[in-house]
């Protein structure tokens, strides 16, 4: 076994494979960009050695500086974890050529993987089931036109090179295909440096199931069951589980065993995932092989037992693999929710800056908490913004949700943005509880993005007592103050107001009672008599309790007057007020937010990289008005209407805050 | 009996109804609450004891013998928030739009004669079209009563103001004179003189909000401290704003129980202050973590933002804060941020609330405007207030204390009581860069030189030993232990005490 390894690779996944390997008794060697010196992965690891600028095409990315820290800190191996270098045949060449050891598939496996077209041509041969498409580049518009004929609407346009969203398009008709191919191979040119663009069937209502595989360099090879990532947005996973509830045990097999016969046919000598896109009818096609661990390898953990960071290290330090396929466990079930920072509530737009705080749900009891950052941490605009994993792990699917909801309640981000608003919606989606969904859920069920009123708690009674039962303990709190008249103590009333303030500022009116009732608190809604408790103090965002009997655990915070109370996905907006003031409070107008249309905004922190426009100038709906760019990504600003520019108030190179005024209409 | 009963019934019912009900609902239908609904909600339910209701104007021309309403437009008495005891007028603007009488200015000195003699604050509700003009100099004189006893009772009892309607003229100086100024936007508005004079007198063109409403005066003139969305939001914040406050200078200010430990560790500060010296990082974090259960009341947070004022709780009990704010101009002090943070220290000192300042500062800022502006003398205000200040003062250097700012901002020389300073602190003249260029004035054509002599003058004073050495601050503490260290302190100096030598008065730089 390997006495040191070296981590090529950040965040998360960082940590992870640290974790793994201290309790292996292995030493760990981090490495770091500048904007990573203070990274959790680097405190954890027992070295840390500076592999250059925060870009990571200057640092993670930078082949020599990785071998070099490798060797001046003695590695035998290197992990190198999902992303950067991690599919890098080159490197894993060179690795292995300085006399480290890859923990990974061999180059060679990478190779054969690595390309879409030729992965497909192996798949085939090796009995695997792959979508009818051409399996060669298409040179041209018109021929692109042909095979979708030939092949049949609707069809998929795909980058050879491309991946997680980007150089794809569906085509419907003969005139989607002609413009598809077209922009798709600009897309592929452009972003990736190979036009090379091919075309294939499309899947209608798809699953994207994947099958998780473990070769050794003894020739055996087994299939860990599957994993369920169909729950995308923009081809982005954002919820894995496993098993899949889609799955039949016929069919889990099927998969497995072309899955093992893939790995096999490439000598596949580490973890590695067979990625399947499954159609209604339990039809399914190879999709691609990713030569590496998984972001959402921890599902497939909780269900089997098996750590795979210590599977893949024990297979590069040449062990066999210790079990054959029947004894691999299927236990329960696990789930997965990707945290990343960014706003929901602004079309996904990555979110930067301090971890002002950062408390995710207590570890144990079946959650576990990936993470490779810390609160006091900063998330720099250069890397993914994924800067968490929740995993959950259940008896059955159902105690998975539920298990999965209180852990999202409990999990605190403060200071930047966060999807946990988002994956608590998607969680309290009846549809994602019966297991009926597909890779289009996310774009039907939130066709006009994600709002909060596209979200209505289940319970608004719940939230009503909550608001009410925290404003009592204020009053209870204020009731304590010195100096007070005798004869006019502080009385605390029974009945209330909850006011619930909407997003155009409406409020809505709910009168409440609430009785002290032994420990807790006997709150009346209308008709129906609620008891609940809660515990969590004053400081605390995090509150739980019980609800007619039920635990919960929600988050509330007092903003001005209002309470913020987030539970299940729901953000709501409450003050509560003795009934004499709510009736004055009725009174008083709704303002009106104030007209923003003139403005262009900054959706996001960020760099202001391009001003398309100039003061006077007329603009048409749609056209292009500033770049801005942050998490390594572009992101365009269009003209939602049609306009005069008045003035320009940023300038190219400014670093944006949120809702920093760019520029004004006239 | 029974007819004297019956008369006291009509004549109460009469004043309650101010100016009758049309006048009421165009007081609702402007988004304005009438003077006693306004009372309502700023005290606890039924506290409110109203004085001189039966109160009529003494003026007989134009016609205003006929026209009597009793109270004369302004509701007065007092009640509790809280439980704690608080005297009170409201104007009442369906009543002769509010105008002040000599009979409506006595009802509200009554009152602050009342609060002066029982050691309790006054709030004072305004809306007001101004002088009643039929009485003429009457009414000035009343203006001029209350004034006078604004200043008599000022750093006496705590007097707050909210302008909830018009206020123009000579009134806008009664609330300019009370500690603090609250007013609602969109219906509020004070200026000395209005959009007719002004247009008439400079050719102007401004409107009435522009000139004087809400946001002009807590983002531009700082003559506010908050600005409310309408009248509940603006009263309900005046009631917890009064739970910070002594009811008298002779009081301690009020206690509350706190569950938040004294001893709490915030790991996530000793992160806070970046490694690169000219990145800016929010002051308010460390406030909002260090104070009881986060609840920080922040004042004038949109004038002078370069520095931090506010109210919060260290272990129930109420401190002053004033931070310097990296992220807006450096955290530079200007003539704005002087007078700012100089009033409050002024009023936390009058009412023996202890101050904590945490000090990030490069210096003044620099620029004709700022000398020309007169700096100078402004600045003065703010070193003058923390000199004279004998309330309990901890200081907490996050990061740079430069230059003559360092001197003013609560350091040790002023009688500082508790002076930390954070390991990174860099207590010196000025940047090291600066200093470099000064000092090696001939090498500054050798930029290896220079490089050199700056990295030697950092390693020299950024740091907190020089001060340390010499006892200008008492230790260096982690960040992550700033609020156990500040409890601490506070509680060794519940019982401070300094004596002064007698004078009328000092002669603030004004």
């Amino acid at each position: 076994m390997f006495k040191k390894i070296l981590i090529a690779n950040r965040g998360e996944i960082a940590c992870r494979v640290i974790r793994t390997a201290r309790r292996l008794g292995i030493a760990t060697v981090a490495v770091h960009s500048d904007a990573d010196r203070d990274a959790r992965h680097v405190a954890l690891a027992d070295e840390a050695i500076a592999i250059g600028p925060a870009p990571s095409r200057e640092s993670y990315l930078v082949m020599d500086r990785i071998i070099a820290a490798c060797k001046s800190s003695g590695a035998e191996a290197l992990h190198p974890g999902y992303g950067f270098l991690s599919e890098n045949e080159q490197f894993a060449r060179r690795v292995e050529e300085e006399g480290i050891v890859f923990i990974g598939p061999k180059h060679r496996s990478i190779a054969a993987m690595g390309d879409k077209i030729s992965s497909k041509a192996l798949a085939a041969k090796a009995r695997v089931n792959t979508i009818p498409g051409h399996n060669a580049p298409i040179e041209t518009a018109d021929e692109a036109v042909k095979v979708a004929r030939r092949i049949g609407y609707p069809v998929m346009i795909k980058a050879s090179a491309g991946g997680g969203g980007k150089g794809l398009r569906v085509a419907w008709k003969d005139q989607d295909a002609f413009d598809g191919y077209t922009s798709c191979r600009n897309e592929a040119r452009a972003s990736f440096g190979d036009d090379r663009v091919f075309i294939e069937k499309f899947i209608e209502e798809p699953r994207h199931i994947e099958i998780q595989v473990l070769g050794d360099a003894h020739g055996n090879c087994v299939y860990l069951w599957e994993r369920e990532c169909s729950i995308q947005r923009r081809h982005q996973k954002v919820i894995e589980e496993a098993p899949s509830p889609f799955l039949d045990a016929k069919t889990r097999r099927a998969m497995g065993e072309q899955a093992v016969a893939l790995a096999k046919a490439v000598d596949y000598q580490s973890a590695g995932t067979v990625e399947f896109v499954v159609g209604k009818d339990r039809s399914f096609y190879f999709l691609e092989m990713n030569t590496r661990l998984q972001v959402e390898h921890p599902v497939t953990e909780c269900i089997t037992g098996f750590d795979l960071v210590e599977q893949m290290i024990r297979i590069a330090a040449g062990e066999k693999l210790a079990f054959r396929q029947e004894d691999i466990p299927l236990d329960g079930w696990a789930i997965e929710c990707r945290i990343n920072a960014e706003d929901p509530f602004r079309n996904f737009l990555p979110s930067t800056g301090r971890l002002v705080k950062f408390r995710p749900p207590r570890e144990g009891g079946g959650v576990r908490v990936d993470t490779g950052v810390e609160e006091g941490g900063e998330i720099p605009m250069y890397y993914d913004s994924m800067i968490a994993k929740l995993i959950v792990h259940g008896e059955d699917r159902s105690a998975a949700i539920a298990r999965m909801r209180e852990a999202l309640n409990a999990f605190v981000i403060r200071g930047i943005s966060s999807n946990i608003p988002f994956q608590a919606a998607l969680l309290a989606h009846p549809r994602f509880a019966s297991g009926q969904f597909n890779t289009g859920f996310i774009a039907e069920e939130y066709p006009e993005g994600f709002t909060t009123s596209a979200v209505t708690h289940a319970k608004p009674d719940f939230l009503l007592s909550l608001a009410a039962a925290a404003h009592r303990r204020r009053r209870e709190r204020a009731s304590g103050i010195t100096g007070q008249m005798s004869g006019s103590e502080v009385r605390i009333p029974e009945d209330f107001v909850v006011v619930i303030t909407g997003r155009d500022g409406r409020r809505d009116y709910t009168p409440v009672s609430v009785l002290a009732e032994g420990s807790a608190l006997q709150v009346t809604v209308g008709d129906h008599i609620h008891r609940i408790t809660l515990a969590g103090a004053a400081n605390d965002i995090v509150m739980q309790g019980e609800f007619d009997g039920e635990p919960w655990c929600a988050q509330l915070e007092r903003i001005g007057l209002d309470y913020r109370i987030a539970h299940n996905g729901a953000t709501v907006l409450a003050r509560v007020l003795t009934p004499r003031a709510a009736e004055l409070l009725a009174l008083m107008p709704v303002k009106a937010a104030a007209d923003l249309s003139k403005f262009l905004l900054s959706p996001m922190p960020g760099l202001l990289v391009e001003i398309a426009v100039a003061p006077g100038q007329s603009v048409v709906a749609g056209e292009k008005l500033a770049v801005i760019e942050a998490m390594k990504m572009e992101n365009t600003l269009f003209a939602s209407q049609d306009g005069v520019v008045e003035d320009v108030m940023a300038k190219k190179g400014d670093n944006l805050a949120v809702d920093q005024v760019i520029l004004r209409f006239a | 009996m029974h007819d004297i009963n019956q008369q006291l019934e009509a004549k109460r019912a009469r004043a309650r109804l101010g100016g009758g009900e049309k006048r009421i609902a165009a007081q609702h239908a402007k988004g304005k609450l009438t003077a006693r609904e306004r009372i309502e909600l700023l005290l606890d339910e039924g506290s409110f004891e109203e004085w001189d209701m039966f109160v009529e104007h003494r003026c007989a021309d134009f016609g205003m013998a006929e026209n009597k309403v009793p109270s004369d437009g302004v509701v007065t008495g007092y009640g509790v928030i809280n439980g704690r005891l608080v005297f009170v007028f409201s104007q009442d603007f369906t009543v002769f739009g509010g105008a002040l009488s000599e009979a409506h200015a006595e009802k509200i000195c009554k009152i602050m004669d009342q609060a002066m003699k029982v050691g309790a604050p006054v709030i004072g509700l305004n809306d007001s079209g101004g002088a009643r003009i039929q009485e003429g100099v009457a009414s000035l004189g009343g203006y001029a009563e209350v004034f006078q006893r604004n200043v008599t009772a000022s750093g006496v009892i705590p007097q707050v103001s909210v302008i909830m309607g018009p206020c123009a003229g000579g009134a806008v100086y009664s609330p300019a004179m009370t500690d603090f100024i609250f007013m609602v936007k969109d219906s509020s508005y004070m200026f000395v003189t209005g959009p007719e004079v002004v247009r008439t007198v400079t050719h102007e063109e401004v409107t009435a909000e522009d000139l004087g409403g809400a946001l002009t005066h807590t983002t531009k003139s700082g003559v506010a401290d908050l600005a409310f969305e309408n009248d509940v939001d603006a009263l309900l914040m005046v009631r917890r704003l009064f739970n910070y406050l002594p009811l008298n200078n002779r009081e301690k200010p009020p206690l509350r129980r706190s569950d938040d430990p004294a001893d709490r560790i915030e790991m996530s500060l000793d992160t806070l202050v970046p490694d690169n010296p000219n990145k800016p990082y929010d002051i308010k974090e460390l406030i909002v973590k260090t104070v009881d259960d986060g609840e920080f009341f922040e004042l004038q947070p949109d004038n002078a933002q370069n520095i931090v004022i506010g109210f919060g709780r260290m272990s129930g009990q109420p401190v002053g804060i004033v931070a310097n704010q990296p992220l807006v101009l450096a955290g530079c002090l200007d003539i704005r941020a002087s007078i700012k943070a100089a009033r409050f220290v002024r009023f936390c000192d009058a009412f023996g609330i202890p101050l904590i300042t945490f000090v990030d500062v490069p210096g003044f800022m620099p620029g004709t405007a700022q000398e020309y502006g007169g700096i100078i003398r402004h600045g003065a205000k703010l070193l003058y207030a923390y000199a004279e200040c004998t309330v309990p003062k901890i200081t907490v250097i996050t990061r740079k204390a430069y230059g003559g700012a360092y001197d003013v901002m609560s350091s040790k020389h002023l009688r500082g009581d508790v002076n930390f300073a954070w390991p990174n602190a860099e207590i010196a003249v000025m940047g090291p860069k600066g200093a470099v260029e000064i000092i090696f004035r001939e090498e500054k054509n050798d930029p290896a030189r220079i490089a050199a002599r700056e990295a030697e003058y950092r390693a020299k004073f950024a740091n907190p030993f020089i001060a340390g050495a010499r006892g200008y601050i008492d230790d260096v503490i982690q960040p992550h232990e700033t609020r156990k260290r500040i409890c601490r302190s506070l509680v060794m100096l519940r019982d401070k005490k300094i004596d002064e030598p007698w004078r009328k008065h000092g002669n603030i730089p004004l």
